[in-house]
C-alpha cells in the first residue's frame, strides 16, 4: 500500500511544547482562588476507626474544609472504569472513605486549605482513634479458614475465583512422556509514571463539576466520579488532558484525589487541587503479584498434552483491577497463548492487608509469561529440545481461528518470523550450554516469546470497548481532530495526526488534535490494553472518511461532478483520472463555510444550499476484531558470579505489529518497555513491613528503576513485515507486548549463564548467589 | 513535605555568626550547605521542630589546600570540586577519593558537600568510609574554639556525632602519607543513584619491594550504625605480599568482622559476603594504581 | 513568614515572596510561575526538577532557595536564544527522544552542563551525565541519540 504519512516517523506534534517547558501537563493547571487538598492516611493496615476529632484542624487559619468518612456517600464501586450497573462481573467493594481501614495508607480524612503548607499542618492536628484488627499479608494464608476477614461478602478473602477448562486432564497427563511442575512468583511493582497524580476540581452553584485530572481515561473519570458522588453523569465535565506525564496503566483508576477534591469543592464552593506526593503515588497503584502453580505434560515429539495452572493473585485491601487482571492473566497470559489439548486454569483474587492494586502495562500477562516461558525453557533444557522449534510446535499459526474470539482468525500472526529473525540477529546458534562458562563473569543468551495478546479490549468475555472521533476541516486547509483518547506519552497524538493526515492527504503539521472534554467529544475507552492505535485509530480514520465524503458532496456542486467519483490528493479535490478538474480543497471549504454566496473566477457561481455547512465528520464504533501482536525477545547478558550482579549487554526484540504506523514511536515503545521489563526482572520491588504494613520503598531512593547506566547499550527492534487486514492501514497495537516478555527472556538468559533457575522475581544479586550456593 | 516550622534562614559570613546562632537555637537549628541530606530527612518525615536554618556557604570554606603535609578540604567544598582536584585525579594514595567521586550523579556532585557528607553521620554514605581509610580528621569550630576530632571518634551512631551543640564542621584534613601509598573504594548499588548496599575503602602503604607495610580497611552501608573498621583484615594485609592467598584470607577476615543489618535492600548474609568480594577487588584495584 | 527576595532566573530578576524553607523548585513553579521545571518526587530521586545554578546542574527540589539568591538560575525557559531553540531542544525533537516528556526538561538541563563541560562526550560519558535523571518511557536510547546529535551540531 502506498502511503504519504503512515510508516514514516512524523515529528511528534507535542514535542515542541514539551521541550520548551510543557505547559499543558495537568500538574500545571490552576484556577484563581484554588484551595489545596491534603489527605490523612491510616498508619495501620487493618483497623476500625472509633472516632475522628477534626476540631483543632478546623481552627487553623486558612483551612476551608475538612472531610471524614461520614461525609462521603457510601457508594460502592470498583475504580476500574465501569460503573456497577454496566459491569456485573466486577467486584464493587470500594468506597472513597470508610470507617474500616484495610491497608496502611488508606485515606481517613482530607483537608482543603488556602495553601499546601496549611493543609499539611492541619492534618497533623486531626486526632483519630483506631482499634487495631488482626492482619494478613500473604494471600495463601488469607485463604485459610480462620484468617482475618477483610470483606464480609468474601469468605476466605476470595474476591473472585474464575476458571476455564477444556479436554480431559487425567487423560492428558496420562498421555505425557514427561511432566513438569513449578511454582513461579512475581512481586509488587509500580508503574513509576514521572508526573504525579493530580487533579483540580471546580464546582458551580448547581453542583456541576468541572474536572482536570491526570487520569488516562476521560470518560471513565466522569462515569466513576458521578457514581461515587451519587450525581448525574451530565453534571460532571471532565476535560481531557492535552497530554500526561506517563501512565502505563497506573492512572487508569479514579484515585481518591478526584472524589475527595470534588466533595471539598462542593463543600467550599472553591476549586480544589489535589496532588500526590511520590510516596502517595507508590502506595496507590501496583501490578498485582501473582503466584503461579504450573504443571505441564509433554510428549517426546515436543507437543503439550496437558496443562494445569493455578494462579493466586494478591489483590490487597480491595479487588480494584485484581478481579480483571486475574481474568486477563488466565485468558491471555497463560491459557490461550499456547496450543494444548487439555487445560485447566483456576484463578483466585485474594484480599490481604497489602496496598491496593491497579492497572499496569501488560495487565496480568507478564506474570503469566514469566511462569510459562520459564517452564518452557526448563522443558527444552531437560529434554534437550531446540527451544525455538519447541515454541513453534506449540504456538498457533497464521490463519488459525482466534483461540478466544469465536468467528475471528489470526489473520496476521508471524510468530515464526519473530523467532527466527530474532534468533539470527542475536546469534542464538552460538549460545553455549547453560552454566558452561568457567569465568567469574558468565555470559548468557536467552529468549522468551508471547504468542497471544490484544489490540484492545474487544471480545473479552463481557467487554467490547469502542472509540469515537470528530474531524473538522478549516478554511485554511487544516483539520481539527476531537478525540477523547488520551496521550500518555506513547504517541497517540502522533498516531491520530498521522491517520487523519493520511486519509485527508494533508501535511501532518496541518492536522491538530484539539481540546476535548466529555461534553464535546464522543466516548472513548481508556488508553489501555494496547488499544489506541487499533480502536481509536480506526474510529478516527472512519471520522476522516466521513469528513472526506462531506467535502466531496460540497465539491460536487462546484465541480459539476459526482461526489463518488472524486479523490483528494495533495490538498486538491479532483475527479478520479482527470487532474485538470482539480480544485484546492480550501476553496471548497471556504465556499461551504462562508454564509455569503461566493463568486467564482468565471463570474457569479452562486453556492447552493446543499453545499453549505462545515466540512465535518464523526464516527463512533467498536473495532471489528482484536488482532494479536506477537513478539520474541532475545537477550545477551553477563552475570558476575562473585557479586550476583547482572549486566544486560544486548536486546533484540522482534515483533509482528502489522504495518508500523510511526516507526520512531514503535522503537520508543520497545526501548521504554524494556526499561520497565528489566526493572521488573532484576530490581524493582515495592516492599512492605510485614508487621506494620508500612511501605519500605516509597521513594526512588529505595524503589530502584534502571537508569541510563544500567540499561544496555543496544536495544534493537525488528518489525516483521506484516499487514493486519482489519487494522488501520494494516496496523495493530503494541505497547504492552514490550513489557510482557522481558522478565521471562532475562530469566532464561540468566539460567543460560549460570545453569541455575530463579523462579521468583526480581532476580536480585542475592538470589543469584544463593542459587549458586555462594550464600 | 515542607519544613514549615522554619522561621528563619540565616547566611552568616563568619564562623562567629554561625556559633552564635547555634548557641541561640540549640537543637532547633540546622546547618545547611548543599541541602541534599536535609531534604532527604524532610521528605521522610524525620525532622521536626526546626526553627532556623544556618547556611554556611558564605564562610569561604570551599577551599582545598594540598600544599603541606596535610591535605585540607573545607566543609563547603562540593564533591565535584573535590573530584576535579588534580591530586585526587593523579595520586594513587587518594585513589579511594577518586573512586568514591565516580558514583554520584552530576546533580549531587554539584550540591553535596564534603562537610555535609561527614557531619550528617549517615552510615550509608561513601565519603566517610573513604576518609576513614585515609586516617582523616574532622575540623570543627564552636564556642570553645576550633578543634580537631579524629574521624574514629567523630561518628557516634546513626545520624549522631560527637559535635557539641554549638559546634559545626569546618573541614576535613587528610595526612599526606610519608611513604608510598595507594587506596581504592568500591560500592555496591542497585542503580546509579543509590545509597550503598555496602561500600568499602582500603588504603595501603607499600614498601619498595611491593609488600604491604600497613593497611586501613573500612566498610559502610548497612554494616552498622557507623562505618566499621576491619582490623583483622588490616592485620592480614599488613606485612604481606598481597598475593591471592592473602587477599582471600583478608577478605574472609573482613567478612567475619562485619555484623551487618538485614533490610529491604539486602540481607546481612549478602552484605557479609560482599565485604569479602569488595575487599579483594579494592586491594587489587589499589595495587593496580601503582603499576 | 514570607520574605521578599530577588532571584535571577534566566537573566531576569524576579521579585518573589518566599518562605524561609522554600525549595528552589517550589519557588520557580509556585512563586515565579515557571512551570517548565517539574516536580517528580521532591526528594532528589528522579531529576525532573534539574536546573542550572551558576551553570551547574542541581536538583532544584533539594536546593533551598535562600541559599542561591545571589546566583544565576537557568531553567528550560532560558534555553532558547534569540527565539531559536537550543540545539539540545531541537535534537530532542528530531531524535524522537520525547515521549511523555515529563523528564525531558530536567534531562536537557543536565545535558546542558554535560555539553558545556565536554562538547564531544562519549556514549559512556553521556550515560553518566544523565544518570541522575529517570525516564520511564524511552529506555534512554533516543535521549542518548539526541544528546549525541546536539553535540554534533
Amino acid at each position: 500500500m502506498s502511503t504519504n504519512v503512515i510508516g514514516k516517523s512524523i515529528t511528534r506534534p507535542d514535542a515542541y511544547d514539551k521541550v520548551t517547558g510543557g505547559k499543558k501537563y495537568p500538574v500545571n493547571y490552576s484556577l484563581p482562588g484554588m484551595l489545596h487538598m491534603k489527605i490523612l492516611r491510616s498508619p495501620y493496615p487493618h483497623a476500625k476507626i472509633l472516632s475522628i476529632d477534626t476540631s483543632e484542624a478546623e481552627k487553623v487559619a486558612g483551612v476551608r474544609g475538612v472531610l471524614v468518612p461520614d461525609d462521603v456517600p457510601k457508594q460502592y464501586f470498583t475504580p476500574v472504569y465501569f460503573v456497577p450497573h454496566n459491569a456485573p462481573s466486577m467486584v464493587q467493594d470500594f468506597v472513597l472513605m470508610s470507617d474500616t481501614v484495610r491497608w496502611a495508607g488508606q485515606p481517613v480524612a482530607a483537608v482543603a486549605a488556602v495553601s499546601e503548607d496549611i493543609a499539611e499542618q492541619a492534618l497533623e492536628l486531626i486526632d483519630v482513634e483506631y482499634e487495631e484488627l488482626p492482619t494478613v499479608f500473604d494471600p495463601e494464608e488469607a485463604m485459610k479458614d480462620g484468617a482475618p476477614q477483610l470483606h464480609e461478602a468474601s469468605p476466605n478473602n476470595i474476591a473472585k475465583a474464575p476458571s476455564f477448562a477444556f479436554g480431559d486432564m487425567d487423560a492428558g497427563f496420562e498421555e505425557a512422556d514427561h511432566i513438569f511442575e513449578g511454582v513461579y512468583e512475581t512481586q509488587r511493582v509500580h508503574t513509576c509514571y514521572m508526573e504525579p497524580r493530580v487533579c483540580v476540581v471546580d464546582s458551580d452553584t448547581d453542583g456541576r463539576l468541572t474536572v482536570h485530572s491526570s487520569m488516562q481515561h476521560t470518560f471513565g473519570l466522569r462515569e466513576k466520579l458521578a457514581y461515587a458522588l451519587d450525581i448525574a453523569e451530565s453534571k460532571v465535565t471532565v476535560v481531557k488532558p492535552t497530554y500526561i506525564g506517563g501512565g502505563f496503566g497506573g492512572k487508569l483508576d479514579i484515585g481518591f484525589i478526584e472524589g475527595l477534591a470534588a466533595l471539598l469543592s462542593l463543600k467550599t464552593g472553591k476549586p480544589v487541587r489535589g496532588e500526590h506526593s511520590r510516596g502517595e503515588d507508590f502506595i496507590s497503584t501496583t501490578r498485582n503479584p501473582i503466584k503461579v502453580y504450573l504443571k505441564t505434560g509433554v510428549k517426546k515429539d515436543s507437543t503439550y498434552t496437558a496443562r494445569s495452572i493455578r494462579s493466586i493473585l494478591d489483590a490487597g485491601a480491595h479487588a480494584t483491577h485484581g478481579s480483571e487482571v486475574i481474568m486477563v492473566h488466565g485468558l491471555y497470559g497463560t491459557f490461550f497463548p499456547w496450543k494444548c489439548p487439555n487445560q485447566l486454569w483456576e484463578g483466585f483474587t485474594v484480599y490481604t492487608n497489602n496496598m491496593i492494586g491497579g492497572g499496569y502495562r501488560g495487565y496480568g500477562a507478564p506474570q503469566g509469561c514469566f511462569a510459562v516461558e520459564s517452564q518452557n525453557d526448563e522443558i527444552c533444557e531437560t529434554l534437550g529440545i531446540d527451544p525455538i522449534e519447541f515454541r513453534l510446535k506449540n504456538t498457533h499459526r497464521e490463519g488459525d481461528p482466534h483461540p478466544v474470539l469465536e468467528g475471528h482468525k489470526l489473520a496476521s500472526y508471524k510468530i515464526e518470523d519473530c523467532l527466527r529473525q530474532g534468533a539470527e540477529r542475536i546469534g542464538f546458534d552460538k549460545r553455549k550450554p547453560a552454566g558452561s562458562s568457567t569465568e567469574v563473569k558468565k555470559r548468557g543468551i536467552g529468549f522468551a516469546c508471547h504468542p497471544l495478546w490484544v489490540s484492545g479490549c474487544v471480545g473479552f468475555p463481557d467487554i467490547y470497548e469502542h472509540s469515537g472521533a470528530t474531524v473538522k476541516l478549516n478554511r485554511d486547509g487544516t483539520a481539527d481532530v476531537i478525540s477523547a483518547c488520551v496521550d500518555l506519552g506513547s504517541g497517540q497524538i502522533s498516531m491520530l495526526t498521522a491517520v487523519v493526515a493520511e486519509e485527508l492527504s494533508l501535511a501532518p503539521e496541518n492536522v491538530r488534535v484539539v481540546y476535548a472534554d466529555t461534553d464535546t467529544a464522543p466516548f472513548d475507552a481508556p488508553t489501555h490494553a494496547s488499544r489506541a492505535t487499533y480502536s481509536a485509530g480506526l474510529a478516527t480514520k472512519a471520522a476522516a472518511v466521513e469528513t472526506k465524503k462531506r467535502l466531496f458532496q460540497a465539491a460536487a456542486a462546484v465541480m459539476e461532478a459526482n461526489a463518488e467519483d472524486m479523490v483528494l490528493e495533495d490538498g486538491m479535490v479532483m475527479v478520479k483520472g482527470a487532474p485538470d478538474s482539480a480544485i484546492p480543497m480550501t476553496d471548497i471549504i471556504a465556499r461551504a463555510e462562508s454564509p455569503f454566496i461566493q463568486v467564482g473566477e468565471q463570474g457569479p457561481a452562486p453556492t447552493t444550499i446543499a453545499e453549505k455547512g462545515t466540512i465535518i465528520g464523526s464516527a463512533s464504533q467498536a473495532p471489528p476484531s482484536n488482532p494479536s501482536p506477537v513478539g520474541a525477545q532475545f537477550i545477551e547478558l553477563d552475570v558476575d558470579t562473585d557479586t550476583g550482579v547482572v549486566e544486560i549487554l544486548r536486546v533484540v526484540y522482534s515483533t509482528d505489529i502489522g504495518q508500523v504506523i510511526h516507526p520512531n514511536s514503535a522503537e520508543g515503545q520497545v526501548e521504554g518497555g524494556f526499561q520497565q521489563g528489566m526493572g521488573y526482572a532484576l530490581m524493582e520491588n515495592l516492599q512492605f513491613d510485614q508487621e506494620t504494613g508500612a511501605c519500605l520503598s516509597a521513594d526512588f531512593l529505595d524503589y530502584k528503576i534502571p537508569t541510563s547506566m544500567e540499561m544496555p547499550a543496544n536495544i534493537e527492534s525488528i518489525f516483521i513485515d506484516s499487514n493486519e487486514p482489519s487494522g488501520p492501514y494494516g496496523g495493530k497495537s503494541m505497547s504492552e507486548m514490550c513489557l510482557i516478555v522481558p522478565a521471562a527472556a532475562i530469566a532464561n538468559a540468566v539460567y543460560n549463564a549460570i545453569g541455575v533457575r530463579i523462579t521468583d522475581l526480581p532476580i536480585t544479586p542475592e538470589k543469584i548467589l544463593k542459587a549458586l550456593g555462594k550464600l | 513535605m515542607a519544613l514549615t516550622s522554619v522561621q528563619s534562614f540565616y547566611s552568616p559570613e563568619d564562623s562567629k555568626g554561625v556559633i552564635e546562632l547555634l548557641a541561640k537555637y540549640e537543637d532547633s537549628a540546622l546547618i545547611v550547605a548543599g541541602g541534599t541530606f536535609l531534604h532527604g530527612l524532610v521528605s521522610r518525615g524525620l525532622l521536626s521542630g526546626i526553627e532556623a536554618l544556618i547556611n554556611i556557604q558564605k564562610l569561604g570554606l570551599n577551599q582545598i589546600d594540598v600544599s603541606g603535609a596535610t591535605m585540607t578540604v573545607g566543609a563547603t567544598t562540593i564533591l565535584g570540586q573535590l573530584q576535579s582536584c588534580e591530586q585526587v585525579q593523579k595520586e594513587a594514595w587518594l585513589g579511594a577519593v577518586k573512586d568514591a567521586m565516580t558514583y554520584p550523579p552530576v546533580q549531587i556532585m554539584n550540591s553535596g558537600t564534603v562537610g555535609g557528607s561527614i557531619s550528617s553521620s549517615c552510615p550509608f554514605f561513601d565519603f566517610p568510609v573513604t576518609l576513614l581509610a585515609l586516617d582523616g580528621n574532622v575540623q570543627a569550630e564552636g564556642g570553645n574554639g576550633a578543634r580537631t576530632i579524629s574521624l574514629d571518634e567523630f561518628f557516634a551512631g546513626l545520624f549522631e556525632n560527637s559535635l557539641e551543640a554549638d559546634e559545626f564542621v569546618t573541614g576535613v584534613t587528610i595526612p599526606v602519607p610519608a611513604s608510598k601509598s595507594t587506596s581504592a573504594f568500591i560500592k555496591m548499588e542497585t542503580n546509579a543513584n543509590d545509597l550503598a548496599i555496602i561500600n568499602l575503602a582500603v588504603s595501603l602503604s607499600m614498601t619498595d619491594d611491593g609488600s604491604c607495610a600497613g593497611a586501613r580497611v573500612f566498610a559502610g552501608g548497612g554494616v552498622g550504625e557507623t562505618p566499621v573498621r576491619c582490623s583483622a583484615a588490616e592485620g592480614i594485609l599488613s606485612a604481606s605480599k598481597l598475593d591471592e592467598d592473602t587477599l582471600e584470607k583478608a577478605g574472609q577476615a573482613a567478612a567475619d568482622e562485619l555484623d551487618p543489618l538485614s533490610d529491604h535492600r539486602a540481607s546481612a548474609e549478602y552484605r557479609k559476603a560482599m565485604g569479602k568480594v569488595l575487599l579483594k577487588r579494592a586491594v587489587t584495584s589499589a595495587i593496580g594504581r601503582l603499576a | 513568614m514570607k520574605q521578599i527576595i530577588e532571584l535571577d532566573v534566566n537573566d531576569e530578576v524576579h521579585e518573589l515572596a518566599v518562605e524561609p524553607y522554600d525549595s528552589l523548585l517550589r519557588t520557580l513553579r509556585d512563586r515565579a510561575g515557571m512551570q517548565g521545571t517539574k516536580r517528580g518526587c521532591d526528594s532528589g530521586g528522579c531529576g525532573c526538577c534539574t536546573v542550572l545554578v551558576d551553570g551547574k546542574a542541581v536538583y532544584s527540589c533539594m536546593t533551598m532557595v535562600m541559599s542561591v539568591i545571589d546566583k544565576k538560575i537557568t531553567t528550560v525557559e532560558g534555553l532558547p536564544e534569540d527565539g531559536e531553540l537550543d540545539p539540545l531542544q531541537q535534537a530532542f525533537i528530531d531524535a524522537g527522544a520525547v515521549q511523555c516528556g515529563y523528564c525531558t526538561c530536567g534531562i536537557m538541563m543536565a545535558s546542558k552542563q554535560l555539553l558545556a563541560d565536554n562538547p564531544n562526550p562519549t556514549e559512556d560519558e553521556i550515560r553518566k551525565g544523565i544518570s541522575g535523571n529517570l525516564c520511564r518511557c524511552t529506555g534512554y536510547q533516543k535521549i542518548i541519540d539526541a544528546i549525541k546529535m546536539a553535540a554534533a551540531s
